[in-house]
């Protein structure tokens, strides 16, 4: 007689293979990401805390609630093994949760479900939504960068940058370094999408599996960064963008604009003499304008460094602090700057992203652009012939 | 989401036309003027040739300047107070008449008789040159035409949905069906005749701007176009009458005060002599204040608005 596995520990079932049902399953799976909530138990009106949030195997993502967790943190990117896991359907999505009869156990990469990158389907960027997990992409790498973050206490180096394929634009974070170069072109299988800023961010991660492929099957760099403008009113119905090239007149300027005072340590902005993280500092002084370009359909908020704030308004930092030294007024070196700023026509290029106020960039670069005049005058003219021919 | 609002580039004709305010719902919200021709604007930027700026506040606490803006297709007033005082400084410092650009809110008063002043309040003002005037007017009369273009079509399928309308602004498609809608006789041949001379700017074979009138001490800007839709039932010949008289006397007290303003005791007893009864002439006095005409900043003393 052939023993099957005890009834008490069900086999392990893939994420993107989960189905509502009363038996208990067993997962393997990563917290991608998690959040401590609270509630009051009905029973005696104590406060319990519980654990939701993402997890994920690579094949899908699926909510998790945790009912009864351990009182230490648990951190995101934790792989756990639970066994004894009820699954449930909320708003047609399959999600877990873990009780008091579910064992949960640390686990390790190597217990993840190995993601058959030949069996998940393809995607395009466009078709990339948050929490898109089990997919194939086929991308070039336009912007690739390492970048320090702080996890923890834990100093990290990630991968950022931009791919594109056509259909769109998606931002990437790699936690692995895949070792890959701008205009490469590469297959990826195993990575997941999240939000970030407002935009959807593809994270990679020691999972992830990133293959290199013939680059002819892409269009060229060229053709996928946006070199024309886009209309402010359709980078806000999109959302923004990875890479846009705006353009428009400069209507007003923001404030904090013109001479600024930072933190030496954090270049936080300082306010009377306090860092909000380094306490009583002295401040360093800086320029930065925030613009609000407009081009008639909706508005950006360009926020300028020291550098390009220099070059548009024509007087340098040292400068600025000589003027502030004859006459003390700080609002007269703002005014100088809006005199000098507000009207001009600017291009500016980087990545767009909305908040509650708009849309926000932070320009790889800005430019002041002239006006084909002779060219916009003959196509209007056509437009009135024809506008006319057709009354 | 308070998102900000745009500048809307339009030319003088098309906000003088424009005589259907909305304000949106909920806190600080905003104020529109639905114009004919598929603008909602809240902001606008114009451009043109500007006089010289003059006050008209009456407290001196309170400056309040106003300039004409003469652009091809009309004039339009602009004004700066103290609540925008780099606008102000900016709109003090015109010598004109000089080429300018301005950003700034659009602002409807209706009169008691239906007439619409229609002001832009400048937010920032400055002078610029030939090209960048003909620059301006390009981006004006581009994105006029495509509005027009939206009217145009809505005009004749008004069911068209709005996903019929590739890459233009849906706020833009919403404005063109609302204008169709609210005015349903204006006719816009006028107004696209009226952008000709716009053209003949951006193409250079127009000298910029013919050299604006003298600036009137007021200036009253009416449209040709009936309100499509009548704020009330118009007053009889008889309120009319009452009314005048109530602001004539009012007018003639406050000319002979030392502080500007009316005493209502005075008012009444003076209006008995037009006959007027006393409770007639509190119930012109609700009337005119509920129309912003007049007011009563303090007790039993009374000013125009």
């Amino acid at each position: 007689m052939i023993e099957g596995p005890p009834s008490s520990e069900p086999a392990e079932v893939r994420l993107k293979d989960l189905r509502v049902s009363d038996v208990p399953v067993q997962i393997v799976a990563r917290i991608v990401s998690v959040e401590r909530r609270e509630y009051s138990r009905p029973a005696d009106g104590r406060r319990r805390s519980f654990l939701t949030g993402l997890l994920s195997d690579g094949t899908a993502s699926v909510r998790f609630t945790w009912w009864e967790p351990p009182n230490d943190e648990v951190d995101r990117g934790t792989i756990i093994r639970a066994q004894n896991v009820q699954v449930r359907e909320y708003q047609g999505r399959p999600e877990v949760s873990f009780s008091f009869r579910t064992r949960v156990a640390p686990a390790g990469p190597a217990d993840l479900p190995k993601v058959d990158s030949e069996e998940v389907p393809f995607r395009t960027i466009s078709e990339l939504q948050s929490r898109s997990e089990g997919f194939r992409l086929e991308a070039r790498v336009l912007r690739v960068g390492p970048k320090v973050v702080t996890v923890g206490a834990e100093q990290r180096q990630v991968y950022e940058g931009i791919l594109g394929d056509g259909t769109g634009l998606v931002a990437f974070s790699s936690w692995s370094d895949f070792h890959l170069a701008p205009n490469e072109a590469i297959r990826i299988a195993g990575a997941y999408v999240r939000t970030f800023r407002g935009r959807p961010q593809l994270v990679l991660d020691e999972t992830s599996i990133v293959a290199r492929i013939d680059p002819g099957r892409l269009p060229p760099i060229e053709a996928l960064l946006p070199s024309a403008p886009r209309s402010l009113a359709r980078l806000e119905a999109a959302g923004g963008s990875e890479s846009a090239v705006v353009e428009g007149l400069v209507v007003a300027l923001l404030p904090p604009s013109g001479l600024v005072y930072r933190c030496p340590t954090c270049r936080r902005p300082v306010s009377g003499g306090l860092c909000s993280q380094h306490g009583a500092v002295k401040g360093v002084a800086d320029l930065r304008a925030r613009l609000v370009l407009d081009d008639g359909t909706s508005t950006v908020t360009l926020n300028i460094d020291r550098p390009m704030t220099e070059s548009l308004w024509g007087v340098t930092l040292d400068e600025a602090l000589e003027r502030l030294r004859r006459s003390p007024d700080p609002s007269l070196l703002e005014s100088s700057l809006a005199d000098e700023v507000v009207g001009r026509r600017l291009r500016a290029r980087g990545r767009v992203f909305p908040d509650d106020f708009g849309l926000n960039l932070y320009p790889e670069s800005v430019e002041p652009v002239g006006v084909e005049l002779d060219e916009r005058a003959k196509e209007l003219r056509n437009r009135w012939e024809a506008a006319r021919g057709a009354a | 989401m308070a998102l900000r609002e745009p500048a809307w580039r339009t030319f003088a004709a098309e906000l003088n036309a424009a005589m259907q305010e909305e304000r949106g719902t909920g806190e600080r919200a905003a104020t529109y003027l639905l114009s004919p021709y598929g603008a909602r604007m809240n902001r606008v930027l114009l451009a043109g040739t500007l006089s010289s700026p003059e006050t008209i506040g009456k407290d001196p606490a309170q400056p309040f300047w106003r300039a004409r803006l003469v652009d091809p297709t009309g004039t339009i007033s602009v004004t700066a107070g103290a609540f925008q005082p780099r606008a102000m400084a900016q709109l003090q410092s015109v010598q004109g008449p000089r080429t300018a650009m301005v950003v700034g809110k659009v602002h409807l008063y209706r009169g008691n008789d239906g007439t619409a002043y229609i002001s832009v309040r400048a937010e920032s003002l400055r002078t610029i040159d030939e090209l960048t005037l003909r620059a301006l007017y390009a981006d004006a009369l581009s994105q006029s035409f495509d509005r027009l273009e939206l009217v145009g079509r809505l005009a004749t399928d008004p069911n068209l949905p709005d996903d019929r309308f590739d890459g233009a602004p849906t706020a833009w498609v919403r404005a063109a069906r609302d204008s169709v809608r609210r005015y349903p006789t204006v006719d816009r041949a006028g107004y696209r005749a009226a952008l000709k001379g716009v053209l003949e700017v951006v193409e250079g074979t127009h000298a910029v701007l013919p050299p604006p009138a003298p600036t009137p001490t007021h200036v009253r800007i009416t449209s040709s176009e009936p309100p499509a839709a009548a704020p009330r039932a118009a007053p009889s010949a008889e309120e009319r009458a009452h009314e005048s008289a109530f602001l004539d006397v009012l007018d003639e007290l406050v000319d002979n005060s030392s502080d500007g303003y009316a005493d209502l005791k005075e008012l009444v007893q003076r209006l008995a002599e037009h006959g007027l009864s006393a409770e007639m002439a509190e119930e012109l006095l609700d009337r005119l204040q509920e129309d912003g005409v007049v007011e009563e900043p303090i007790v039993g003393r009374l000013r125009r608005a």
